[in-house]
């Protein structure tokens, strides 16, 4: 970790057990500055989350007071049970969670494989499509979803579960992502396992992947974070309910003309969470991962 | 004719049929996917923009009449307009917060894996349920950010119901959803830069200020690069979340591109073929902003 | 050429199946087969729609899937699943617009005369080109005002009387005296919805479209929205409820039900709803007269469609839930008006708040025929959206009222030649 020499010297401000009175260096007005510019942004970054996890124990009653109560009266769970009875529950929760995983482990499996090849080999074509790859993050889903639904039903996976996993696992962004990550790994490593005799296969399975957990974790967290929210496409190929997805259930409280509003809080919320509680556990190795990819 | 004993390196020149098919081998389950349900579909969309449908099964032959009609109608350069706003605020923004934030995260020493993930949060809620908070939040007489407002005596603010202060608010929204993730780019730019090149600099008696200024940014440039090329092609998109916070509105202030797509292709009366060449019309200006937004970069690197 | 690289099927070369002669089935045909039926819920009618069909299946031994969707998702979904080749064989439908070229003439297996047992009005929205039965009307809404009983009896402003209705001007007034003296938020609150607008222009003697035609008169136009501007130009209604949403749609029973404001204009199909959720006491109330007395309708109805497998089972299916005695539990449940005429004339006893389902048939009564011909038009959907954006364009302050009027006049006329 580098730093410019100037922060060393500075002490974190914290309580005041931790202060210095050996006269190195005081607390500058900048460092309180930046504690206060920090904390606040972390306040801004936080706060509506936290005003939708309060709210989502609130009732009806409570939410349309004016001025608005902070706390809610009870922390009882009625607002998510009865969410959870109005429609098929387990079974979207369920489906959410097999797409996602499913989706995410044929997201790393194919999207490593491509990025090896585009970073690690020199074939015609790579840089056509490599460009094509980039090109494609451009197209948002609305533009072409009944032409990619046309494909899917002529391929007869409409309706399963396999039609919410596959469409969209090839995604531009994760090639990107590990295409450059795997750019930094060292030709000669790859040569001498060659030279050991090693297949090609077996060198990108032992030796590179491994090598490779920060970008996997990376695109493992955005692939996760995709899936769980997709909700155009799994409306779309759908049609019954034993294949809705959690976003979907979210889509049908609020389409209903008397819209209860804790009750889609408490499914926003546990829309929410999930993907959250994912990131805090792997935090460290998605920062890492992320920030490798910034760098040509 | 005698057998020359083939050296290492004439053995790698004449590789064998099996080394030349692996890479395509590697990329075919990826390229396979994406052929068929994001390539071919988008081509198809291409062909469909000069048709009109209005059930995507039935055509008739328009040749560039959409385009004609997309371009000759006032609604849509008054949405042009708002999204070339969006766009450009939306990426200043996050590249201006996005740089300030990681200088802060990386010259803090105390608690900064808390600071270091706490930004990313935002960026991992899904869009819909973004826009339905803050929605909610700022709502005129009884959101959170007005009662806040309140109490410190200020009256009450109609942001979602005043056009200026309803782009504001969008253009706020979408920084806030994405620049966790910006952040993390340029926050790794910065530990890459080497702290002999501050040793110099502070020898000579360069404030911090100046520091940054001379040395600090000019080095983040490949990062910020990225940066802006990603944060243009997502401004371009910005759609989901407008549509729950504002759905346009007020009168249309906050109506971007993909929503008029979104609205020609899914909302009675459906015109699928305006929809698509819109979708065209807004790929290319994205592609050519790219393609601009990556070429003045090389040239600065390589200057 | 073209045919050969066309995405889909070129116009002209669609297919015009004339009406054969009625198909007869023999029900035994049915048995084993399976359905789909693609559904949408307003809440309390889903549980009716379920028993109806465990009465279906078990007569015809057969299987009906009951897809429920989002509302607003309904046509998206149904659009994919044409493409596919995979549609539903059943949908309930607002409106025949987006299918037109889709659905099942119905008189090749429910005869010619099966429409004679609808009342005229409902029936022309489910007519389509050259007199074909594209669908049946399955129920009937009715758009009209609710009124906040304990707010009015508090303010001592009398309830409107439903053999007398009162006038836009009474109503009004009432709305702003109740207003004044309980102190609430607003007077009066209305969805952000075309199809609530044309109510007033309906009363007004006006309407979008009609018959293929665009029929809005701008002078009455002018006259029927100026009290709603003028409203929410003082927060009478409110404002930002209706420049907040874009162009969403937005309903504002919240505002109702919060107390907000005693007078709602809204329709039947929440009766059931505000039953359950209304803590306070309230009624329907008459609509308000200008020229035209009655309210705006909107109905369901129940389509087949022409790609799917079983065309008799679907016919069949719809016929049984429109039998007098089928759609009469469905809409008791529902608080729906009938379509049947002979429903209509029987009368019906809702289990709950009869009085105000009363109201309602009372005022179906009094409903101009022009409103029938305005909402089944195809180009009714596109004009209350651009009805929307002229009101809020007035409200927003970006245009004044002439200019929108007329503004929407044009449009209302290039959405109708666009569309027929």
């Amino acid at each position: 970790m580098s730093h410019s020499t100037v922060t060393k010297d500075a002490p974190a401000i914290g309580p005041s057990k931790t202060w210095t009175s050996t006269g190195r260096s005081k607390v500058t007005s900048t460092d309180a500055l930046r504690v206060v510019i920090l904390v606040t942004s972390a306040l801004l970054a936080l706060i509506p989350i936290v005003w939708l996890v309060l709210g989502s124990f609130k009732t009806p009653t409570e939410l349309s007071k004016r001025p608005p109560t902070l706390l809610p009266e009870s922390w009882g769970l009625s607002n998510y049970t009865e969410a959870m009875t109005r429609f098929n529950f387990p079974s979207y929760l369920t489906n959410s969670v097999i797409v996602t995983l499913a989706a995410t482990l044929l997201t790393l499996a194919i999207n490593s494989m491509a990025a090896y090849a585009l970073a690690k080999y020199n074939f015609r074509g790579k840089n056509g499509l490599f460009l094509l790859t980039l090109a494609t993050i451009m197209i948002p889903l609305q533009v072409i979803l009944l032409p990619v639904y046309q494909v899917v039903a002529s391929l007869g996976l409409v309706n399963t579960l396999w039609g919410l996993i596959i469409p969209a696992a090839a995604t531009p962004t994760g090639v990107f992502i590990l295409r450059q990550y795997m750019l930094s790994i060292p030709d000669e490593l790859i040569e001498a396992a060659r030279v050991d005799g090693a297949g090609e296969f077996r060198i990108f399975f032992r030796i590179v992947l491994p090598m490779c957990r920060p970008a996997l974790a990376v695109v493992a967290i955005l692939s996760i974070m995709w899936r769980w929210n997709d909700f155009l496409w799994p409306l779309v190929v759908a049609q019954s309910e034993s294949v809705y997805t959690l976003p979907v259930a979210l889509a049908r409280f609020t389409a209903e003309e008397t819209v209860p509003f804790n009750l889609i809080l408490a499914m926003s919320v546990v829309t929410v969470l999930p993907v959250i509680i994912l990131f805090l556990f792997f935090q460290r190795q998605i920062v890492t991962g992320i920030a490798n990819t910034g760098i040509k | 004719m005698a057998a020359i004993q083939a050296t290492p390196r004439l053995r790698q020149r004449k590789a064998p049929l099996k080394m030349r098919l692996v890479p395509y081998l590697f990329l075919l389950p990826n390229m396979a996917i994406f052929g068929l349900f994001t390539v071919w579909p988008a081509i198809n969309g291409f062909n469909i923009s000069m048709y009109s449908s209005s059930n995507g099964r039935t055509f008739r032959w328009e040749g560039t009449g959409n385009y004609q009609r997309i371009l000759t109608d006032e609604d849509f350069w008054g949405i042009v307009r708002n999204t070339v706003v969006y766009a450009l605020a939306f990426v200043l923004l996050s590249v201006v917060l996005g740089v300030m934030l990681a200088v802060l995260v990386d010259q803090q020493r105390r608690g900064r894996t808390f600071f270091r993930s706490v930004f990313f949060i935002p960026v991992l809620i899904s869009p819909v349920v973004a826009g339905l908070v803050w929605n909610w939040m700022l709502e005129r007489q009884n959101g959170l950010i007005n009662t806040f407002l309140g109490t410190l005596g200020i009256p009450e603010v109609p942001w979602l119901v005043d056009n200026t202060l309803a782009m504001v608010v969008v253009i706020g929204v979408g920084t806030w959803m994405q620049v966790g993730f910006y952040m993390l780019i340029l926050l790794a730019g910065l530990q890459s830069i080497d702290p002999s090149v501050y040793e110099a600099a502070k020898i000579d008696g360069a404030s911090r200020w100046q520091q940054f200024i001379s040395l600090t940014f000019p080095l983040l440039q490949p990062s910020i690069l990225v940066v802006v090329v990603l944060a243009t092609i997502h401004g371009f998109q910005a759609f989901d979340f407008i549509y729950t916070l504002t759905g346009g509105g007020p009168v249309g202030a906050t109506t971007l591109i993909v929503q008029y797509i979104y609205e020609n292709g899914f909302v009675s009366p459906i015109r699928y073929g305006v929809a698509t060449a819109g979708s065209v019309l807004l790929f290319c200006a994205i592609f050519a902003l790219t393609i601009a937004n990556w070429m003045i970069g090389r040239k600065r690197e390589a200057a | 050429m073209l045919g050969a690289c066309a995405p889909g099927q070129v116009d002209g070369q669609g297919s015009g199946a004339s009406p054969s002669a009625v198909q007869s089935v023999d029900p035994a045909e049915f048995a084993g087969k399976t359905l789909n039926y693609v559904y949408f819920t307003d809440g309390p009618d889903a549980a009716a729609t379920a028993q109806l069909i465990s009465k279906f299946e078990e007569k015809y031994k057969v299987k009906v899937n009951l897809e429920t969707l989002p509302y607003k998702d309904l046509v998206t979904s149904v659009q994919a699943r044409l493409s596919g080749g995979n549609a539903p064989d059943v949908v309930r439908l607002t409106g025949l617009t987006d299918f037109r070229d889709d659905l099942l003439d119905l008189r090749g297996y429910l005869g010619e005369d099966y429409a004679k047992e609808f009342l005229p009005g409902p029936v022309v929205g489910a007519t389509g080109k050259d007199g074909k039965m594209l669908a049946v009307p399955s129920d009937l809404t009715l758009n009209g005002p609710f009124v906040n009983v304990d707010m009015f009896k508090k303010a001592g402003v009398s309830l409107p009387d439903p053999e007398k209705p009162w006038t836009w001007e009474e109503m009004i007034d009432a709305a702003t005296k109740v207003q004044k003296a309980t102190g609430s938020q607003y007077a009066f609150a209305m969805d952000k919805s075309g199809h609530r607008l044309s109510t007033v222009l309906n009363q007004y003697g006006t309407a979008l479209v009609a018959n293929g035609k665009s029929t809005l008169d701008a002078e009455k136009a002018k006259k029927a929205l100026k009290p709603l501007i003028d409203m929410m130009s003082d927060n009478r209604m409110p404002r930002d409820f209706w420049l907040g949403s874009g162009s969403r749609y937005s309903g504002a029973n919240e505002i109702f039900l919060a107390q907000d404001a005693p007078v709602y204009l809204f329709g039947n199909w929440q009766v059931g709803q505000f039953a359950k959720n209304a803590k306070f006491e309230w009624a329907a109330a008459p609509n308000p007269c200008a020229d035209n007395c009655g309210g705006f309708p909107g109905g369901k109805y129940m389509a087949a469609l022409q790609q799917s497998k079983n065309p008799a089972l679907a016919a069949e299916f719809i016929r049984f839930m429109n039998t007098m005695e089928n759609q009469e539990t469905f809409i008791k449940a529902g608080g729906f008006l009938p379509t049947r005429k002979d429903l209509a004339e029987k009368g019906v006893a809702y289990p709950d708040r009869q009085a105000d389902m009363d109201v309602f048939l009372k005022d179906l009564a009094r409903t101009p025929d022009l409103g029938y011909a305005a909402n089944s038009d195809p180009a009714f959907t596109g004009s209350a959206t651009e009805l929307v954006n002229a009101v809020s364009d007035v409200v927003g302050g970006k245009k004044d009222l002439s200019t929108a009027v007329s503004d929407l006049q044009k449009k209302t006329q290039s959405l109708v030649e666009e569309l027929h």
